[in-house]
């Protein structure tokens, strides 16, 4: 038996927090929430609040002088955590603005312990701290009398059995603030803005005694209150039953002649990448896939981050996602971190159950990254696959790609090391008609065709025809007909 | 204020003026009332947040009462009652009831419109049930 201490953590009712703390918050610890106006802390704290108060443990929300409480509560009852039958139940609004005013530490520090000690909560909110410290300014020796308030105050406060948070504006981070010191837990919260686009992040500088998740952490505030997105990595931890599995039978891809090509399918779990410009028809070839899995019973869900999407969609996907069988991840926004676009699309695998993903296209996922991540994009996207990896999906990806004749691409963003298979769409020219020749360039560990073969789309999908065999030079897009030893082409009759 | 509470308030002063209440027991009935209502507030949104929410009600129902407005003057710190108090005792017992009673209810719909009718109902709850359980001022007429 262990006679050492337990140090229960508490469920904060943030999602994502708890992961990113290293698993919950440490009950009675003392804690800072900083950051600058508008970055959300004043609704972080609201939100744990209601979370963990009950009648029996309450909570405390001490408004100093910062924010009129009247315009909190009014402006705090918008998000759906806010429980006004809690008010004056399990949660407890007390102003000490009169005390703060006379700038008199000693007197605000007596008005806490004595509503701490009437009250008995297990949650105590100082809001905001820093009007606690101008207020302190007024007497002499301003940082001496700080020091001691915030010691008197950690002390009191896990005395009492409360886990206790400051909630704090304008803190540099290079100020040797007192409070540092004395806290065992310290959470900023920033804005990352860039262009028009505006990043929450998070990051936990500090919490005694937690594996915290180090680094920046992006989060999003909606009408349901904050939503703190993980690392993908944390998401989904690693487990060696996620690998593809590659004996389990192939999946069929929907189009005939394509999983011959494949050498008898997409093995389960592989990520594939088809490649090629505008029309080539990757966007068919997805939607061929998704149809093909729910002909076999399985679920889909397709990421379509286009500024059209409605218009784009083909029918059977559009039939599939009114079905249920296919779930649809439609963000035309143009602020999200990598995080929150695992974390949308591991919620709709689960919730849907599904087996395929598609992301239509690469270039709108690019765009839909805030301007600050897209420099990371490589990487960005490089997490997103072993993310989904991990979970066992198998994942088509769409990539526009400019036909180069000149040269032979598959990504413009140099991502075809990241993926299992690669399937890769060209146009050519052959008798002043455009035609299609689509080739399979690489399934990782297995056999495949290596033939470049003429395709064609009509209102049934694709069609997978020959090769052309009496053509050579294809890549190049302008393609010529073989010629026979005697100058004339293959196949040409005698006269 | 509730309908409910709104009728109740508005009947319990009538009452009391047809019970034979003169200005003076009125207005000790609303001095009562806002009391409560400075009691269940300040501590959430301060004193000088209450007297805030006080002088922009006087304002208010002073555009019916116009004496009403000058019940407090300046940027309040706190509610003036006193000042309320005997400007309501000056008056006829039931114009003292109609004042009073509408400028409860106007702090009520101020209250309501910043913060909600359900917030609004839940911190001032008890004032009313105070206010409408209290001894009538018809009951301590002889």
């Amino acid at each position: 038996m262990t006679t050492k201490v337990t140090i229960n953590r508490l469920a904060t009712g943030v999602t994502g927090l708890d992961e990113v703390l290293g698993g919950g918050l440490p009950e009675f610890s003392f804690n800072l929430i900083a950051g600058q106006p508008g970055c959300g802390k004043t609704t972080l704290a609201h939100q744990m609040m209601f979370a963990l108060a009950t009648p029996e443990r309450p909570a405390i929300y001490f408004t100093v002088l910062g924010e009129p409480p009247l315009k909190m509560l009014r402006y705090q009852q918008q998000f759906e955590f806010f429980d006004t039958e809690a008010v004056n139940r399990s949660v407890r609004f007390i102003n000490l603005s009169d005390d703060a005013m006379a700038g008199d530490l000693d007197r605000v520090l007596k008005r806490i312990v004595d509503e701490v000690a009437q009250h008995g909560p297990a949650l105590v909110f100082v809001d905001s701290f820093r009007s606690v410290a101008l207020a302190s300014a007024t007497g002499g020796s301003p940082h001496n009398k700080l020091q001691q308030f915030v010691q008197q105050l950690g002390m009191q406060m896990t005395s009492w059995q409360a886990t206790t948070f400051l909630i704090g504006e304008y803190f540099s981070e290079t100020d040797a603030n007192p409070v540092f010191t004395v806290c065992d837990g310290l959470i900023w919260l920033r804005q990352s803005v860039q262009r028009n686009s505006m990043v929450r992040k998070l990051q936990i500088m500090k919490m005694r005694g937690q594996p915290t998740l180090p680094g920046l952490h992006t989060f999003r505030i909606s009408a349901s209150g904050l939503e703190v997105f993980p690392p993908a990595s944390v998401a989904v931890p690693d487990e060696p039953a996620a690998a593809p599995a590659t004996h389990a039978p192939r999946l069929g891809m929907g189009v005939p002649g394509l999983d011959d090509m494949l050498g008898g399918g997409l093995p389960r779990g592989y990520s594939l990448l088809v490649a090629g410009p505008s029309g080539s028809g990757k966007s068919i070839l997805a939607a061929a896939f998704l149809s093909e899995g729910a002909r076999n019973g399985e679920t889909g869900v397709i990421a379509a981050f286009e500024q059209h999407p409605n218009r784009s969609r083909s029918r059977a996907v559009a039939d599939l996602i009114a079905s249920g069988r296919v779930g649809l991840l439609a963000n035309r926004a143009t602020d999200l971190s990598i995080d929150e676009i695992v974390f949308m699309l591991l919620r709709e695998i689960q919730r849907i159950g599904a087996t395929r993903v598609v992301i239509d296209s690469l270039s709108g996922f690019e765009l839909a990254l805030a301007p600050t991540f897209r420099e990371d994009f490589r990487e960005s996207l490089s997490n997103l696959v072993i993310a989904l990896a991990r979970v066992g999906v198998t994942v088509l990806m769409t990539s526009e790609l400019e036909d180069r004749y000149s040269d032979l691409r598959f990504s413009p963003y140099g991502t075809a090391f990241m993926t299992d298979a690669i399937i890769v769409q060209r146009y050519i020219e052959v008798d002043s008609r455009l035609l299609r020749v689509m080739a399979v360039v690489k399934v990782r560990a297995s056999a495949h065709s290596d033939q470049l073969r003429e395709f064609s789309i009509d209102n049934d999908g694709i069609h997978v025809g020959d090769m052309l065999a009496n053509q050579e030079g294809l890549l190049g897009g302008r393609p010529t007909r073989k010629q026979t030893a005697d100058g004339r082409p293959p196949g040409a009759k005698d006269e | 204020m509730e309908r409910q509470e709104n009728d109740g308030v508005a009947a319990y002063l009538a009452r009391s003026v047809r019970g034979g209440a003169d200005s003076r027991q009125i207005a000790e009935l609303i001095a009562t009332s806002c009391h409560a209502i400075d009691s269940a507030l300040a501590p959430i949104i301060g004193q000088r947040g209450v007297a805030a929410l006080y002088k922009r009600s006087l304002h208010l129902a002073g555009r019916t009462h116009v004496w009403l407005a000058s019940a407090q003057e300046g940027v309040p710190s706190s509610m003036d009652i006193a000042a309320l108090t005997s400007l309501l005792a000056q008056r006829s017992s039931a114009e003292a009831a109609t004042a009073g009673g509408l400028l409860l209810q106007t702090f009520h719909n101020l209250l309501t419109t910043l913060v909600g009718p359900s917030l609004t109902e839940q911190l001032l709850r008890s004032v009313w049930a105070t206010f409408l359980s209290g001894s009538s001022a018809q009951d301590t007429t002889p």
